[in-house]
């Protein structure tokens, strides 16, 4: 088998999380050291295996990009926006509470993904009723709130 | 021995309250659901599941997620009969003998076949569940410090090395899992660990590194992919029944496929996805109508269904007797046991024996709830295999992001959470491994104890760690478990391979087994 450019970064993150970890084990207390060391021993010495594993198949095999494999079919913009969409649901979350940002997020997820309106709809309807059934009245889970309706409501 | 029957009659008793009994039949309906979606795995979905189980009873809890564990399962048999694409990589040889009955205007009796063969898998694996696990569990009386650290290790060569492409990626996976276990306070000392502020006092929460890892990365993979038209689901007419005739072909095909389900279950580390090809070729080999494979056979169908959820009882008794599960939705399943209070070994079986053994009556009555709701269920669940990715991604979405919220009501465990997606996403783009990642996050701290303890008592030497025969039997079955996915790899392969004869070439059995998977 070829080895493939794509394995480098994962290589190189793990002697990266490798490194991160060693250098703060080394601010520990000896009698806590001892765990974290086994541990960080042991991925470095897989990811060294691996490497050389990836440099006996470059040699015999050759080398391939490994992108093409990786990121086949991959529709960029979907899912980035999709991304980005979870991460400002997160944010609005904090700020607006969980009913009015889940209602914003479904929404123009649904509507970006070309999902027909009224389809959208019962969905957005469907899933917020199942959460506040499911999740508020019958485990008791008191969803966020927001600041800014805390702030409103006070 | 009666002590054990007593407690066998007493779980039956506590599993049969209403709100045990509703739980079968929520979480089976969910399971199958879940199931029957391309796209959604048994993993994903207890994942997705097991924050709603916190609040309810330990027993309760298991219940339900042993009820979607088994309706999962079952559910993709029936996407896999009616549009030729299975739910989950368990039915990929349902797919093969299903859709050709479907073509044939058999689907009605095909998804019956599927049923009856599940439910029949099922229970008879609760047989070994009961007979074995409290036997397997007396073994880890014996276990001191130092065998608790290489049993953890054991634990992570299994599912580090079966589950993965590449053995060595498999093992880094569990590494880092096991680096990440370390954050939060040290155990032993209270000393703060790479813990970059407060929250992270208590570690890493697992069941938000399980949703993200499970859940949270499936939504960016469907994501990336084009959004996809599902093929209508087959209508049908034909009579969900087997003649009495043909319950009696399927009798043997049934026993074998169990022994064979159950034991590969057993074995930590291959899954249903295995079981149930060896289920389809085994039924074939001891056929006595093999013209009908790769036709529509009944008994190719039942093969593959019965072994498949011939390893949903198996795969519990690893889990709960060592602390060892064989595959990602068992792993799942050991993070609700351990977030409950709870550890796998003797224990479960003296302290907390009414609660396992109702968890046991538990499981017996979801299979009934899995043939029941199956059966009335089929055609509406067929309908919601359709269900677009479009929708399922939002929707997910949201379910992760309450369900790791619901834990400790803090907006920092939905951040681990979205963080976990994000290096789940990656991590199986780039062939790791996810699955070891969680276990790793489990017994990484069980692992720890048991070295540091073992080094205590040593005053720091190392031979200690290889002190008893037992150390040295586990130290032997790591070396197993390493070395066991080049064997798994070619009995997989083989099976395939010889499933690929009936499915008409490898090109088809390809095409059905390329549904990704957690």
């Amino acid at each position: 088998m070829k080895m493939k450019k794509t394995d480098i970064g994962v290589v190189v993150f793990m002697y990266i999380v490798c490194g991160y970890f060693y250098y703060h084990m080394t601010k520990l207390k000896a009698s806590s050291q001892t765990y974290p060391r086994f541990t960080i021993i042991l991925l470095f010495g897989l990811t060294t295996l691996y490497l050389i594993q990836m440099i006996v198949a470059a040699k015999k095999h050759g080398v391939e990009s490994g992108v093409d494999e990786v990121f086949k079919d991959f529709q960029a913009a979907q899912f980035f926006v999709c991304l980005i969409a979870a991460i400002l649901y997160l944010v609005c979350i904090y700020f607006f509470g969980f009913y009015i940002s889940t209602v914003l997020f479904m929404a123009v997820v649904l509507l970006y993904l070309k999902v027909p309106p009224l389809y959208s709809a019962i969905t957005v309807v469907v899933i917020v009723a199942l959460i506040y059934f499911a999740f508020q009245r019958f485990l008791g889970v008191k969803l966020p709130v927001g600041t800014v309706m805390k702030a409103l409501g006070k | 021995m009666l002590e054990t029957l007593s407690l066998m009659g007493a779980g039956f008793l506590n599993a049969l309250t209403p709100i045990n009994l509703l739980m079968m039949a929520a979480g089976v309906a969910m399971g199958i659901i879940i199931g029957c979606m391309p796209g959604l795995s048994a993993a994903m979905g207890v994942a997705l599941m097991l924050p709603m189980t916190f609040t309810m009873k330990p027993e309760t809890g298991l219940i339900v997620l042993g009820a979607i564990y088994c309706g999962a399962i079952f559910g993709g048999s029936i996407s896999a009969i009616l549009i030729h694409t299975p739910g989950t990589p368990a039915s990929a040889a349902t797919a093969i003998e299903g859709y050709q009955m479907t073509l044939r205007g058999q689907a009605g009796k095909a998804l019956f076949t599927a049923c009856y063969a599940s439910f029949w898998g099922g229970l008879l694996s609760c047989v070994s569940l009961y007979f074995f696990s409290p036997l397997l569990a007396k073994l880890t009386l014996k276990f001191m410090s130092a065998e608790y650290f290489w049993l953890s290790i054991f634990g992570l060569t299994i599912i580090a090395g079966v589950s993965s492409k590449s053995i060595v990626k498999g093992l880094m996976s569990g590494a880092l899992g096991l680096l990440i276990s370390t954050i939060g306070l040290d155990p032993i000392t209270g000393v703060k660990r790479f813990m970059p502020s407060s929250y992270f006092a208590e570690g890493i929460n697992t069941t938000c590194a399980l949703i993200g890892l499970f859940s949270m990365s499936q939504v960016f993979i469907l994501a990336e992919k084009k959004i996809k038209a599902r093929a209508q689901a087959t209508k049908f007419s034909d009579k969900m029944s087997l003649s009495r005739e043909e319950r009696k072909i399927l009798r043997p095909t049934i026993v074998r496929s169990w022994i064979i389900g159950n034991l590969i279950g057993i074995l930590p580390g291959a899954g249903a996805s295995i079981a149930c090809f060896l289920g389809y070729n085994t039924s074939r080999q001891f056929s006595k109508h093999k013209e009908m494979f790769g036709k529509g056979s009944i008994e190719g169908v039942a093969g593959s269904e019965a072994a498949n959820n011939a390893v949903t009882g198996g795969s519990l008794i690893p889990t709960l007797t060592l602390g060892i599960p064989g595959e990602s939705v068992t792993a799942v399943l050991m993070g609700g046991l351990v977030i409950q209070g709870l550890t796998p070994g003797p224990e479960l079986f003296g302290k907390y024996a009414p609660m396992t053994y109702t968890f046991f009556a538990g499981f017996v009555l979801v299979q009934f709830f899995m043939l029941g709701i199956g059966l009335i269920g089929c055609r509406g669940f067929a309908q919601i295999s359709r269900l677009s990715d479009a929708i399922l991604i939002p929707c997910v979405t949201v379910l992760c992001f309450v369900g790791s919220y619901a834990i400790h009501k803090n907006i920092m465990d939905i951040v681990v959470m979205l963080s976990f997606g994000v290096l789940g996403y990656l991590m199986r783009k780039l062939d790791l491994n996810t699955a070891a990642v969680v276990l790793a996050l489990i017994l990484g701290p069980i692992g720890e104890k048991g070295l540091r303890n073992a080094l205590r008592t040593s005053r720091g030497s190392i031979s200690v760690l290889f002190s008893s025969v037992v150390c040295w039997v586990l130290i032997a079955l790591c070396i197993f478990g390493i070395l066991s996915p080049i064997f798994m790899n070619k009995l997989e392969k083989k099976a395939e391979a010889d499933a690929a004869e009936n499915a008409g070439g490898m090109d088809e059995l390809e095409k059905l087994t390329e549904e990704d998977s957690v």
